[in-house]
């Protein structure tokens, strides 16, 4: 394998490593989405951010966006962390599913 | 810069002579790191963004799907909590982890052990004892 097939390659896992983060939010946000739209409509929208990111490497007008992506994905997880211990803890304690 | 054999650390010097990619693309004084591990840094990054993902996920399904223990009303937020807290952690703790192993491909020097992997083995091993202890317990007193 020469080694610009291999930076190719690099790149393209790469590229799927943002789109399967991209797409672990948007399975977040559908699975809250009913429950609490105000939380999953935005989650829904962060996923259609990080998936544009994921290809800012690739498009030359998204190059601003390629050093400050992976401090973004950081904070958007801390946040959503944090808003879900809060529902966590003060929400409602639902009875659950009894399947 | 010369071949580098996949797998191998890029060498400590800047590329001084010319580069193997691209013609004519001059890179003065600051040496720009090999390209396939900056990538890899990124990869894994993302991996431990998705695992918090995961966790938060998980600890939010605890909350919210899982029946009450009916002897253990504090059941649930008890597993749910740390797990939700490790989710919030995380991301900060791999961002860390992530700069300190761009600087370190940047300088040639060598990729900085991880401390997360252990902490999320510890975490989640007694978050998971923990939950079979409610469960027990759960049971125990309802006879």
């Amino acid at each position: 394998m020469t080694e610009s097939s291999d930076r190719g390659l690099a790149r393209e896992r790469t590229t799927l490593a943002w789109t399967r983060s991209s797409i672990a939010f948007a399975a977040m946000g559908v699975a809250i989405l009913k429950q609490r739209p105000v939380i999953g409509a935005p989650l829904l929208i962060l996923s259609a951010v990080i998936w544009t990111a994921g290809r800012a490497r690739r498009r030359p007008q998204l190059a601003g966006l390629a050093p400050r992506r992976v401090l973004f994905v950081t904070i958007s997880v801390t946040v959503i962390a944090v808003i879900a211990l809060v529902i966590a803890l003060a929400g409602p304690s639902p009875r659950g599913l009894h399947l | 810069m010369a071949i580098i054999a996949f797998g191998s650390r890029p060498h400590k010097e800047p590329p001084t002579s010319s580069s193997d990619e691209g013609k004519g693309q001059t890179e003065p004084a600051r040496p720009e790191p090999d390209v396939r591990f900056t990538l890899a840094n990124e990869r894994t990054f993302l991996a431990w963004a998705r695992t918090a993902l995961a966790l938060v996920a998980a600890g939010l399904a605890i909350t919210q799907l899982l029946p009450p223990f009916p002897h253990a009303p504090w059941g649930r937020p008890v597993i749910a909590t740390p797990l939700i807290l490790l989710g919030a952690v995380l991301p900060g703790l791999s961002y860390a982890d992530w700069r300190r192993t761009q600087r370190a491909i940047a300088m040639g020097e060598p990729v900085p052990p991880s401390r997360l992997p252990l902490v999320l083995a510890v975490t989640v091993g007694v978050i998971a004892l923990a939950a079979v202890g409610i469960d027990l317990y759960s049971k125990v007193s309802g006879r």
